[in-house]
């Protein structure tokens, strides 16, 4: 592994080489990029370890900029020839036809530096990681009804060298480490399941500061109560969403539609809503890839910009947009450090990286208190954004119904959707703690990159419909 | 290409009980459309091996891409470290033997797709943007080649070569209220034809722009065409009949072999044999695939396998119908090769003229049903509204409720129009027993 590394950062001279390359045939700016990935994933299945596996993966992409156009060569090869090949692929991809003329504008910056972790994963024993997953496990044998027990750890460790034709010379570290359990309930006829477990742009310390036992218990547990939910409500109703559903509102209802390239190509419903009320007066929105130990923290984009803070939206007034280096020339903007990309295989384009909402003023259980009729959710499944609707669609785990102020039952899993202005626009209460939740987001179908999402419980009113 | 684990691989095959090792080399060609203009092509190769062994009931596995002379000798040292650590595993049977193949060769490459250069990719993608009357915002057309070789220590030592070619294509109409189309194209040869697409793109975003919002609730029969279907089956029927999902109690179908779990008139068969993606005559493994019925009158016929599941039945599979890239990275995983569901006679028309009350989902947000219970409630982004054989409107912003592993055993009828949908060739389907709620 130690080789690879050592080789990527030897590539540095050769990323040189090749931006020279693509700039002598024509390209109007350039840049290169090596990446060397690494991870470890460890996974069991009801006490038996069912994956262990360490990956490496590395190579180079190259980028040509010609006309208004990117050509893109990608090889996984750090050898000389073959990214000499790939920056004459990039500059010839570009070429052709002009298609604007517009200029990027990047910054030089010059830095390397490691990821900020306290206990790096590299430096823990193998078969501490292997206990981990296996008490993950254990820990969820609690009752015959949960049939299936999972848990899992696992790493990700990623050396990243850019160089550009503006000067620019980088090399960062980015550590991720993450572990779950996952619990599967049957009681003879109906099936739930439940999970948990901690996530981060953190180290190792992420599972030696948890309390494993807890989180493999909480996941069998509450895998068993859901047996008893029922189905949700439908229709519009007030919905009090948890942390982790209030960031899936941000990600998908108002993120997405807040990318650059969404803005530039008129697809997003806040095409030109900067100064525009979109929200109540207590929703301040962000996106921000400097959050300390969150999932989708970053010390530079792929295109190697700084990370930064974007504020989407400021007490309930939109306010910007996040950027690549493209779309940021095409609107005269700053690039923000959101031109992100899956891995050095992958095209880099807007994306976000920690997305939530600002915090409010009430606890929690006086927001259920203060809530006569509706519904609180509890974990999500998944989400999909609308930015040509401005609709989005929530998937929440499960959740609970609330009557004249209290909770009276649970609730199996169910959907939540409706326009993300007006929903925003209703919402009259944020609980006080901000919480984050790593995931992974795509675009389109695809290029998945590892973002968070997060905010404080939120009260609004929503579409709500159960499934049979 | 010509692709075959390196020397020091082989030699390694031999210091273990059992132990594989599987190469894939690609090459990937796209052209991405941003706003009706070709904004990027991109040029892709990549080679990687996974070595996989099993000693003393230990199992090790590793995985690199083949970047460096040394890389080789890294993911042997890796795949050792893994299984010195590995505790004993008692669930593991053994890798592939051996096999006669079971089936012809499925015909899987288009030398059009080897041969093609950035130039004819810029020429689809402008007969494409040519044909479309609204804007696309975001479109691709990626075209890949793979070679891969798998060799075990049991004597297996099966080649593969196949091309695959993948299109998603959104397209918008520009008024104040615009309506949004998708399209996406799945094979393995390059018959993609951008001219019907760009027809189809305008016409769906031109649907969409007219959808008003659903209000109230309603019970109604769901008509959903192959490419809304195609994954809300996979992610249903696809997960209930994978057999380590059935091993680990996970499927609500693990005790329903030879039982009704459908309708009387679905057949679906697992058939590597015809023109699709992840057609093959060995899986990835190197098992012999063969044409498996799954379910049968509406009756579970059995599960599908890999070697870790035990009993393969040819459905380990590291590649995907999507992309080419990454097959050496993945862990065989259980996967149906192609789902084929038996089509029907009717015409989608004729399935909206026996309709008394439903909807024809043109688009979800996104069609998925959830794979351990078949529950789904889906934002419907276009639909068409039927009301006694006749269709009375297009709606948006509504969810529609139900569940797929009970939407089976309510086929109200099937069509005629099967397209390829990733690993699943579906018609256009209708059922029976769900539900639309709106604002």
């Amino acid at each position: 592994m130690m080789q690879q590394m050592v080789k990527a950062e030897q590539s540095q001279d050769v990323l040189c080489k090749a931006v020279e390359r693509m700039q002598d045939m024509g390209a109007e700016f350039a840049d290169a990029r090596s990446q060397t990935i690494r991870n470890v994933g460890v996974s069991t299945m009801n006490g038996e370890l069912r994956q262990l596996v360490q990956k490496s993966s590395g190579g180079v992409c190259v980028r040509a900029w010609i006309g208004g156009r990117w050509g893109y060569g990608t090889v996984t090869s750090f050898e000389r020839d073959a990214v000499m090949r790939a920056a004459e692929d990039a500059v010839r991809n570009a070429s052709g036809e002009r298609k604007s003329d517009l200029e990027l504008e990047p910054s030089a910056v010059r830095k390397h530096m490691a990821a900020q972790v306290r206990i790096h994963p590299d430096k823990v024993d193998m078969s501490e990681k292997i206990e981990a997953a296996l008490d993950l496990d254990r820990a969820q044998a609690v009752d015959e009804r949960v049939v299936n027990r999972m848990g899992a750890y696992s790493e990700e460790i990623k050396e990243n060298f850019l160089v550009n034709s503006a000067g620019s010379d980088l090399g960062w570290e980015e550590v991720r480490t993450l572990c779950r359990a996952m619990s599967v309930a049957f009681d003879g006829s109906k099936m739930e399941r439940y999970y948990d477990g901690p996530d981060s742009t953190l180290g190792y310390e992420v599972v030696r500061d948890a309390d494993i036992e807890k989180i493999g218990r909480t996941a069998a547990e509450e895998a068993i109560k859901t047996l008893s939910a029922t189905r949700a409500p439908s229709g519009n109703l007030t919905v009090i969403s948890d942390p982790m559903v209030s960031g899936l509102l941000a990600h998908e209802a108002m993120g997405h539609a807040s990318e650059g390239d969404e803005i530039t190509k008129r697809r997003s419903f806040l095409t030109g809503a900067v100064g525009r009320k979109v929200a109540s007066d207590i929703i301040t929105m962000y996106d921000n890839g400097t959050v300390p130990g969150a999932h989708g923290s970053i010390p530079f984009d792929d295109e190697g910009t700084p990370s930064s803070c974007t504020k989407i939206i400021d007490r309930g007034v939109y306010s910007g947009y996040m950027h690549s280096l493209e779309t940021a020339s095409q609107l005269g903007c700053r690039p923000t450090g959101n031109g992100r990309a899956e891995s050095f295989g992958k095209r880099a384009w807007v994306r976000m990286t920690n997305t939530y909402f600002g915090p409010g003023d009430w606890e929690k259980d006086d927001l259920i208190a203060d809530t006569r009729h509706g519904i609180l959710c509890d974990k999500m499944v998944n989400g999909m954004e609308d930015p040509v609707g401005g609709c989005f669609e929530a998937k929440c785990l499960r959740g609970f119904l609330i009557e004249d102020g209290e909770i009276t039952r649970m609730l199996q899993s169910f959907t939540l959707t409706g326009k993300s202005v007006e929903i925003l626009s209703s919402a009259d209460a944020l609980t006080k703690e901000v919480v984050l939740d790593g995931g992974m987001c795509g675009k389109g179908i695809e290029d998945w990159v590892r973002v968070s999402s997060g905010g404080p419980y939120m009260r609004a009113r929503m579409i709500v419909g159960g499934g049979q | 290409m010509t692709v075959y684990p390196d020397d020091r691989a082989i030699q390694a095959l031999k210091r273990y009980d059992q132990a594989e090792a599987y190469v894939s080399e690609t090459v990937v060609n796209t052209v991405y459309i941003d706003d009706s203009k070709i904004s990027n092509i991109e040029t892709k190769t990549e080679s990687g091996m996974m070595f996989r062994m099993a000693k003393d009931g230990k199992m090790g596995k590793s995985s690199v891409s083949l970047n460096a002379p040394g890389a080789v000798e890294d993911c042997l040292r890796m795949a050792d470290t893994v299984l010195r650590y590995s505790p004993a595993n008692s669930v593991f049977q053994g890798y592939a033997q051996p096999s006669q193949a079971r089936i012809s060769a499925p015909d899987v490459w288009d030398r059009r797709v080897e041969d093609i250069t950035p130039d004819e990719l810029r020429e689809l993608a402008k007969a494409l943007i040519g044909s479309c009357r609204v804007s696309i915002p975001r479109a691709q057309i990626r075209v890949s080649c793979t070679e891969t070789r798998t060799v075990n220590s049991n004597g297996v030592d099966v080649g593969h070569r196949s091309t695959l070619v993948y299109g998603h294509f959104t397209s918008m109409t520009v008024k104040d209220h615009p309506g949004e189309g998708m399209e996406t194209y799945h094979g393995s040869h390059l018959d993609l034809d951008p001219v019907r697409i760009g027809q189809e793109l305008s016409r769906k975003a031109e649907a969409a722009a007219v959808c008003r919002e659903f209000k109230g609730s309603e019970k109604l029969s769901m008509i959903l065409p192959p490419s809304e279907l195609g994954d809300m089956i996979t992610s249903s029927v696809g997960s209930a009949v994978n057999g380590e999902n059935c091993k680990y109690g996970r499927s609500l179908w693990k005790d329903s072999v030879g039982e009704e779990v459908a309708s009387a008139c679905l057949d679906i068969v697992d058939d590597p044999a015809v023109r699709a993606p992840l057609s093959c005559v060995f899986d990835d493994e190197g098992i012999p695939a063969e044409r498996k019925p799954v379910i049968e009158g509406g009756v579970l016929k059995g599960f599908l396998k890999d070697t870790y599941c035990g009993g393969s039945t040819g459905n380990g599979m590291r590649r995907s119908s999507v992309e080419a890239q990454g097959a050496y990275e993945r862990t065989p995983a259980i996967k149906p090769i192609n789902l084929v569901v038996k089509p029907g006679r009717l015409t989608q028309d004729q399935i909206i003229e026996q309709t008394d009350s439903g909807i024809l989902v043109e688009k979800f947000a996104w069609p998925e049903a959830d794979e351990l219970t078949g529950r789904f409630g889906l934002n419907v982004r276009c639909g068409y509204l039927i009301k006694k054989g006749e269709v009375v409107g297009t709606v948006n912003n509504a969810l529609l409720m139900g569940n797929m592993l009970e939407a089976v055993k309510g086929v109200e009828a099937i069509g005629c129009d099967p397209v390829q949908m990733g690993v699943i060739t579906v018609p256009t389907m209708s059922f029976s027993g769900t539900e639309l709620v709106g604002n």
